[in-house]
């Protein structure tokens, strides 16, 4: 299971993008956070060698290609794009109500962006107390 | 009767909803005719039409009662309001005859002041000054205060910006208040309340929480619609409570349970 588990995150990571959607990052933190946890949970027992070294294995690509990488460019671009809509939805100009119910949309996205940085953040605050 | 208030304005809401098919953020209905005086209907509508939150209106038969819809939008608000770090519940209105219904129980129960904390658009605080009481309104988001401003002219339910926790409430020389907590225990309430329990040192202060029973969230172990353990913690007691609707409880099939509770040491003579 492990081994389905872990190809199935290899294959997220090698796919990942900056532009990703919202589905697709809480997909890829989901499959990493889930793979992390039978990692722990599988080392804690006894083992077989090469199960062990595929543990060792996927762990190590987690940490240089997930955390060192992919993680931080998914927390830099929400964060500009958060940014970016925050300002633009700002404006105080006079407003129509077919103006007003688009941007409606705009700030329901907005609202969207936010909880998956939070939820970004929640696995980096983790990381940082591993 | 009170209750009986509280009953039509939910069926409503609910038969309005059934029929709704705009695509606006808000939308409340204030009938136009309602067993209230008629002075307090006008002032009701007079509210929201001058409020700029609603950027339209229009009228529309619910269950054979003329009503007026109004239609709004608070995203920018909301906006303004989550940058305020100090910010415990990000605005969301209760609907404005549910706060003049709760505002009147509030007087039934023979409360004098009303407070409204983390007022938004001050709107508890408008009804029950409409009711006679003397009433104040407390939000944190200046923005939204200078909003209340421009809603005091016919009726002044003094508008402070100012953080509700760290309020001198002994400078209001309240005698017999209630407090109606903005937002649900759940999304930044039972903070907010908490910091205005400690902050208010009366003991026949009455609180208003508004209180769900949606699986949405947490459940509460004591209850209480979210706001038992604050209830029993503060040596509270629950005397009273009432389903009314809320902006978001609009699709919701239960709406806001409005839970008035009184300091057990409580001495109303």
């Amino acid at each position: 299971m492990f081994q389905t588990e872990s190809q199935k995150l290899e294959g997220l990571i090698d796919s990942a993008r900056p532009d990703m959607n919202i589905q697709e990052i809480v997909k890829i933190y989901y499959q990493v956070i889930n793979v992390s946890s039978m990692a722990v949970m599988l080392k804690q027992t006894d083992s077989k060698p090469d199960l062990l070294e595929k543990i060792l294995e996927t762990e190590k690509m987690i940490s240089e290609k997930f955390d060192s990488d992919i993680h931080p460019a998914i927390r830099k671009r929400l964060s500009v794009m958060i940014q970016q809509s925050s300002e633009n939805l700002q404006s105080e100009s006079e407003r129509t109500k077919e103006q007003i119910e688009s941007d409606a949309k705009l700030f329901e996205e907005l609202r969207q962006n936010m909880s998956t940085r939070e939820f970004v953040e929640q696995y980096e605050n983790e990381l940082s107390h591993d | 009767m009170i209750e009986e208030l509280g009953r039509k304005i939910v069926e409503l809401k609910k038969e309005f909803v059934r029929g709704y098919d705009g695509q606006s953020q808000i939308q409340e209905i204030i009938p136009k005719s309602f067993p209230i005086p008629e002075y307090h209907l006008e002032q009701l509508h007079e509210f929201a039409a001058k409020n700029p939150i609603y950027y339209n209106s229009f009228e529309k038969k619910i269950r054979d009662t003329d009503c007026v819809i109004y239609e709004g939008d608070i995203n920018r608000y909301w906006l303004n309001s989550i940058e305020h770090d100090s910010s415990k519940a990000p605005f969301s209105p209760t609907w404005i005859m549910s706060g003049y219904i709760a505002a009147l129980f509030a007087r039934e129960l023979g409360y004098f002041q009303v407070i409204d904390i983390g007022s938004g658009d001050g709107r508890i605080a408008f009804c029950a000054k409409l009711l006679e009481m003397k009433s104040y309104s407390i939000e944190i988001d200046c923005t939204l205060v200078e909003l209340q401003k421009s809603l005091t002219h016919t009726l002044d339910f003094e508008p402070y910006c100012a953080d509700a926790m760290t309020f001198d409430y002994s400078s209001l020389n309240l005698t017999r208040p209630i407090f109606f907590i903005g937002g649900l225990a759940q999304m930044g309430g039972a903070t907010l309340a908490s910091g205005v329990i400690n902050a208010v040192s009366n003991p026949d202060a009455g609180w208003v929480f508004p209180g769900t029973l949606s699986k949405k969230y947490a459940l509460d172990p004591k209850g209480g619609a979210g706001w038992g353990t604050l209830i029993e913690d503060n040596h509270l007691n629950k005397v009273q409570s009432i389903s009314l609707p809320t902006a978001w409880t609009l699709h919701e099939t239960d709406e806001t349970l409005y839970v008035f509770a009184e300091s057990q040491i409580s001495n109303p003579n």
